[in-house]
């Protein structure tokens, strides 16, 4: 029964990594394509594009969080 | 350092008499940013000079030609006679040389192409054994062309007997399909053709062939042999394009940059104010070195040229030149790549040059890694001089992963070696939540910095309170938020309520700091330092790809003979492909902490760069 707990845990730890990035790698797909576009017109854009390009990669360190928290439950 | 070169704005006016000589002195003093003049009632904008044309279009066809005879652009040192009349002229007769050579070579090609398609039908008909002057227009037959599967070719002979014995079937089969040729007399045409449409039989059209005669096979040795002479042809003229270009080659890219040089002297007067009988320029010149640049216009205008200047103002947009000591200056090409701070912000070159590195280190936190990628930057920065900067950034931050690698007691992953334990302060695989907290640390430690900075930007902008209420206002939030903290978790003796206190207090200020905008960030802050875990998130992952690649290397160490070079592989392959990544993700996150995490506290930019007249792009 122990097992299969700490296996629940490894597994929700595992799953709120996955989750938030896939959540962060298709809100970037979105915003690289506009950003490389923008680019393509103003090569001065890079900076901004880059910017706006990785804001939601927090989504993933979010997550990273949340999953070290729950490993934490299993000591 | 921290501050951008005083800048003091300059209006200039004279007689149109001398106007080319101060343009001339101008462009050797290279020390004038130009503001272009828009047109407007009082004044024009002025007239290009005299030779502007036919510099252009000299520029024009020297460029042309660079391309056409593809010159790569490199150091030479040729000698250029600085004498525009032989420049054209010479640049005249290799343009008719070039062009005379690139139209026979293009009509060669021509032929060239027109020869394969040919060559291409006649092969289709090789196997055919009819003189091809037979496929003309009769009267009394038709034929068809084409393809069709070779299983169908008995079915196709069946039916046509069926309805006709006037027909003669001619066929070559290649790879499960046939190619044939079919005569039939003009009266069962339709029936063939429905025939044929029934048996899915793809006709060929062939326009290429009409005028041979012979069969195919003797006229395709005729034209291959034409079309290997062709080709001897179009090498030749190749290699004489390739020639005048090698010959050429110095003249050519010293001539372009020599008459760009010309061009932009000669353009000048469009960016200027212009009356009948005079010219203004206005622009910016950097005030240290104001004085002598007056003189020598003085000098060569003699006294007639009016020359105003002050020091720039507030509201000005005033164009910046960075300026930092040589050590800090590789790190303005962060700068240049996002944008550069207005002229009376704090310039972050300074802050980034000293976290940058510091970051990146942390995060790659690796000895041996350190000192492979010290030596490869220090190689490339000798062998690639125009990524001079960006070498020199990836260099301190080498150093800062060695650094890094001695504390974490890492060298590729090892954390012992042949027994003996490095020594470390704090160990990145087996230390996990000492490591996020260390991050998060970090994290609020950079994002206060950054409103420090803030605080002393809008302190010079905008006066004590707003800066006191728009930046302060962000600390006294985090210490509100750490006292709740604290005492809810018992970890400190303090009623909640001067935690509560303090929340609230920061809410007021940046309210009136910030308006609206700065409560609706309010949760921005938290996910800025939390941001900071991905310094532990990429440190962690690096690490442990490291030891799986050590740990699978060892298993392969184990099982001796040819067992221990898959191991040598393993190692050097997997910690190459690590590196590539570490460095990759290392750089990447740290350049995003300073962009989005540190420069959103204080930094606003904008500017326009300083570009002096005569400066070499």
């Amino acid at each position: 029964m122990a097992e299969l707990t700490i296996g629940m845990i490894a597994l929700s730890s595992a799953l709120a990594i996955a989750g938030s990035a896939i959540a962060a790698a298709w809100a970037e797909k979105a915003i690289g394509v506009a950003a490389i576009g923008a680019m393509a017109e103003k090569e001065e854009l890079f900076g901004k594009g880059l910017i706006l390009t990785v804001i939601p990669e927090t989504l993933v360190i979010f997550g990273l969080v949340i999953a070290i928290l729950i490993l934490g439950l299993a000591g | 350092m921290l501050r951008p070169y005083e800048m003091s704005s300059v209006i200039m006016t004279g007689p149109n008499k001398f106007q080319e000589d101060v343009i001339k002195e101008l462009h050797k003093l290279r020390i004038l940013h130009i503001v272009e003049h828009s047109k407007t009632d009082l004044a024009d904008i002025g007239n290009p000079l005299e030779n502007a044309n036919k510099l252009s279009e000299t520029i024009v066809k020297v460029r042309s030609l660079i391309t056409a005879l593809n010159i790569k652009k490199g150091e030479n040192k040729f000698e250029l006679k600085r004498d525009l009349p032989e420049i054209y002229e010479t640049t005249k007769r290799l343009n008719e040389g070039v062009s005379k050579n690139s139209d026979e070579l293009k009509k060669i090609e021509g032929l060239i192409s027109k020869n394969q398609a040919i060559k291409h039908e006649l092969e289709i008909f090789k196997n055919i054994d009819i003189p091809l002057e037979d496929l003309a227009s009769y009267s009394s037959l038709v034929y068809f062309t084409g393809y069709m599967g070779e299983s169908k070719v008995m079915a196709l002979k069946e039916d046509l007997s069926k309805i006709t014995k006037k027909f003669m079937l001619l066929e070559d089969a290649v790879k499960k399909r046939s190619f044939i040729v079919l005569f039939v007399d003009v009266e069962s045409k339709e029936h063939a053709s429905n025939i044929l449409q029934k048996l899915s039989f793809s006709p060929v059209n062939f326009t290429g062939i009409g005028n041979f005669k012979g069969t195919a096979s003797s006229n395709l040795g005729k034209i291959e042999k034409e079309n290997t002479k062709l080709e001897n042809q179009r090498d030749n003229i190749k290699k004489q394009i390739e020639k005048l270009g090698q010959e050429h080659k110095d003249f050519l890219i010293c001539a372009e940059e020599f008459l760009s040089q010309e061009l932009e002297k000669a353009e000048a007067p469009l960016k200027f104010a212009a009356t009948k009988n005079a010219f203004l320029i206005k622009g910016w010149v950097p005030t240290g070195q104001l004085r002598s640049a007056i003189n020598r216009l003085n000098k060569t205008s003699k006294n007639k040229l009016f020359i105003h200047s002050e020091p720039a103002k507030e509201a000005d947009n005033v164009p910046v030149k960075l300026k930092n000591q040589n050590y800090a200056k590789p790190f303005e090409f962060f700068m240049n790549l996002y944008t550069l701070p207005n002229y009376k912000e704090i310039d972050p070159t300074f802050f980034v040059f000293l976290t940058f590195p510091l970051l990146f280190g942390f995060m790659l936190g690796d000895f041996g890694y350190g000192l492979v990628t010290l030596i490869l930057f220090m190689m490339l920065k000798k062998r690639m001089p125009k990524a001079k900067n960006f070498f020199s950034i990836l260099i301190f931050a080498s150093l800062a992963t060695m650094f890094f690698g001695l504390l974490f007691g890492e060298f590729f992953g090892y954390e012992e070696i042949a027994g003996f334990h490095l020594p470390h302060i704090l160990s990145r695989s087996h230390q996990i939540n000492e490591l996020l907290y260390l991050a998060i640390a970090i994290g609020a430690a950079h994002i206060n910095l950054g409103l420090i900075i803030g605080f002393v930007n809008e302190l010079k902008s905008h006066g004590f309170m707003k800066a006191l209420c728009a930046k302060g206002g962000w600390i006294v939030l985090e210490i509100g938020i750490a006292l709740l903290a604290l005492s809810y978790f018992k970890i400190i003796a303090l009623p909640i309520y001067i935690g509560v206190v303090f929340f609230l207090l920061s809410l007021f200020m940046l309210l009136k700091g910030e308006g609206i905008k700065g409560l609706i960030e309010l949760p921005g802050i938290f996910s800025n330092t939390l941001s900071y875990a991905r310094l532990m998130a990429i440190g962690l992952s690096s690490v442990k790809l490291a030891e799986v690649i050590n740990e699978s290397a060892a298993e392969m160490f184990h099982g001796g003979g040819f067992l221990i070079l898959a191991g040598v592989l393993i190692l050097v392959i997997g910690h190459i492909l690590n590196i590539g990544i570490g460095m990759l993700g290392s750089f990447l996150h740290s350049l995003r902490l300073h962009y989005v995490e540190f420069f959103t506290k204080f930094f606003q930019g904008g500017a326009e760069k300083y570009k002096a007249f005569g400066e070499k792009q």
